[in-house]
């Protein structure tokens, strides 16, 4: 058996796919090559850099800029040469681009009057979408006279308010202060589920794509670097791009000496370094080089005699407190500086400069990740 | 110690000798227009308001004012008609090609009228439109496009692009676009173009010395023959009627722009 979707007359959610999509400006690749596909009612972000070729896949998508090569299908059809306005994507702009013109309702009325809806039907229309994002008492204002989150769901409200089935949101919240935008984020999560819509989110908040997504699409330098759900690409990041960009991380650089099943041990100087090797994972060769990521939470200060896969020692170069969690920086002769979060709540130590202090981690902390192709 | 950078004294003489010179010449057409006197003259014995009513007992003088008035009516719609469709297509095509159509506009300014009106008179003979309505409004409707290409593209340079683009991404067509987004955005830069386009029209003499003889007799050309034939002072009652309409214009477009502002 399966559930009634959330509103019997609304159609499900668009599946969108892309197949090797390029955009070039003159001797400039925007973006290159790159294929994606979201599922009906996905949650997608486009998360990458400034510059690395998210608004340009959203135009591309929204069907404002051409693609130089490659083909947007949409439930398996092509809409590649449609223009903008035959293809009925709802759209937040970087910036909201409201009418400054007309009213909050006159702006979330338009695409129902550009589709010939009586004043009736688009009245209550209207009032269920600015109901939906609690600015029904805003109705007669302009934008100028909003605040920058209402502004913000004005936008929303006027994208959803004709029941598109495809969303797209170019950073819909970067120009929110943090509080603010977490309880928008919390906001358009709900939405989300509420309405069983596709929605594709561009960001370069890389924390806001963690939250809200079913999946994520990395970009850096107009290519998709990966793709996966979030926990997937903060687990186990491909790159190292991927492995920074996405939360924090220490790169660990060795030499692979010892390669067992399910596990190799690499030398870093004197250091060494044993990492998990999960079943089926490629694995290095001897002798070869190799490059892990591993995650400052995931460090642990050891006690005299604790002992761990992985050991080093060193001492405190630099430590600030977060409220949370102490954040270390600590110098080891072997692995250069580790950056370790340490929960602040009965840690075994006060840091101060200079303290000697001795780190590890299981072997499963870390993942190996690849060197960036185009690093510099 | 006086805060900011002020004028010097020598620059705040300049600035004040230009605005002397602009104005002198109205502040002495104002007491010859209330002359007693039956001739061009400052007042003698006292001011008199005769020769302001004279205009208004003259047939000659209102055919002049209704037909000027005409002309620049119809000059200015369709002069605001063209120049708005101008800036837009510049706005929509691609830099390049903009900036050349738009230096093409500008000609009318760049050329001198003189040059302008002898072409147009070879032209309109051949066409038959010497000493027509039509012809003139056509003439003063071309030569005040600049005006309305010059302050409606300023107004979509002000225009957020994406406001178009979230138009058509709504499903609006071009003509839902330009109706319900666009035009409304630079209304008020069309209604500058439109008022500087009037003036332009209303004031406009040289090629009508050149384009017409009886049939089409606008008020310039009335004062013109006028002060070549006697000096009467109705003329410079007239003038100062001009002064102030004009005045008036620019200042209803000040108050047009203050508001876009708001
Ligand atoms: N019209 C254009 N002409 C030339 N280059 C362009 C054009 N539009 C975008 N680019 C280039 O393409 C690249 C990708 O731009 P894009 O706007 O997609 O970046 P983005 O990922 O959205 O960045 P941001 O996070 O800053 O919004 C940039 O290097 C940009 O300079
Ligand atoms: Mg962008």
């Amino acid at each position: 058996m399966t559930l009634p979707p959330p509103s019997a007359s609304a159609p499900a959610g668009h599946a969108l796919a892309l197949t090797g999509l390029t955009r070039r400006y003159g001797a400039f690749t925007a973006v290159q090559d790159v294929s994606l596909s979201v599922a009906s009612g996905q949650f997608l972000t486009l998360l990458g850099p400034s510059g690395s070729g998210k608004t340009t896949i959203l135009m591309m998508v929204a069907g404002f800029t051409e693609p130089s090569a490659g083909s947007i299908l949409l439930d398996g059809r092509d809409i590649t040469a449609l223009p903008p306005e035959r293809r009925d994507f709802g759209m937040v702009f970087q910036g909201y681009a409201l009418f400054p013109h007309m009213t909050v309702a006159e702006n979330v009325s338009f695409p129902l009057r550009v589709r010939g809806l009586a004043r009736a039907a688009r009245d209550a229309k209207v009032r269920a979408a600015l109901d939906l994002v609690q600015l029904d008492r805003f109705a007669d204002r302009k934008p100028a006279q909003l605040s920058g989150g209402q502004q913000q769901r004005v936008a929303l409200a006027r994208a959803l308010v004709f029941d598109p089935a495809l969303l797209l949101l170019d950073e819909p919240l970067s120009a929110l202060d943090k509080k603010l935008r977490g309880e928008l984020q919390e906001e358009l999560k709900a939405l989300h589920r509420r309405i069983g819509r596709t929605f594709i989110n561009v960001t370069h908040d890389q924390e806001e794509a963690l939250r809200l997504s079913d999946r994520v699409a990395i970009l850096d330098h107009g290519r998709l670097v990966q793709q996966g759900s979030p926990l997937e690409l903060y687990e186990r990041p491909a790159t190292r791009f991927v492995a920074d960009f996405l939360g924090r991380s220490n790169f660990l650089a060795g030499t692979v000496r010892e390669v067992r099943p399910g596990a190799m041990a690499l030398l870093a100087g004197a250091t060494r370094v044993v990492q998990a090797v999960p079943e089926g994972a490629p694995r290095l060769a001897l002798g070869t080089p190799g490059l892990l990521a591993l995650r400052p939470e995931k460090i642990t200060l050891l006690a005299p005699g604790e002992a761990a896969d992985t050991e080093v020692a060193g001492e405190i170069a630099a430590w600030s407190y977060h409220g949370t969690g102490f954040s270390l920086a600590v110098q080891t002769t072997d692995l250069g500086i580790l950056h370790v979060a340490l929960p602040a709540w009965r840690a075994a130590i006060s840091p101060t400069e200079g303290m000697p202090v001795r780190l590890g981690w299981p072997a499963d902390a870390s993942v190996p990740v690849a060197e960036d192709s185009h690093a510099a | 110690m006086t805060g900011g950078y002020g004028a010097g004294r020598f620059s705040r003489g300049i600035a004040w000798a230009t605005v002397l010179y602009l104005v002198l010449p109205i502040t002495i057409v104002l007491p010859v227009s209330l002359t007693d006197q039956r001739f061009l003259s400052l007042p003698q014995e006292a001011l008199s308001l005769r020769h302001y009513a004279n205009i208004f007992a003259s047939p000659a003088w209102l055919a002049a004012i209704g037909q000027s008035f005409g002309l620049a009516v119809v000059s200015t719609l369709l002069a605001v008609a063209a120049g708005t469709l101008c800036a837009i297509g510049c706005w929509r095509l691609s830099r390049r090609a903009s900036d050349l159509v738009r230096v093409l506009m500008l000609l009318p300014l760049i050329i001198p009228s003189i040059v302008y009106a002898v072409g147009l008179y070879r032209w309109f003979g051949k066409l038959d439109l010497l000493d027509r309505f039509l012809g003139v409004a056509l003439a003063h409707a071309v030569t005040g496009i600049p005006y309305v290409v010059i302050t409606v593209s300023a107004a979509l340079a002000a225009f957020d692009p994406r406001l178009e683009q979230a138009a058509r991404g709504m499903g609006a067509s071009l003509g839902q676009t330009l109706r319900w987004v666009i035009l409304p955005r630079i209304a008020p830069g069309i209604a500058s173009g439109a008022i500087f386009a009037f003036i332009h029209s209303w004031d406009e003499l040289v090629m009508v010395l050149f384009i017409t003889s009886r049939q089409v007799f606008t008020l310039p050309r009335k004062m013109w023959d006028g002060i070549n034939e006697n000096l009467d002072p109705t003329m410079a009652a007239v003038a100062m009627l001009l002064v102030v309409f004009t005045l008036g214009l620019l200042w209803l477009d000040g108050a047009l722009r203050r508001k876009r502002a708001a």
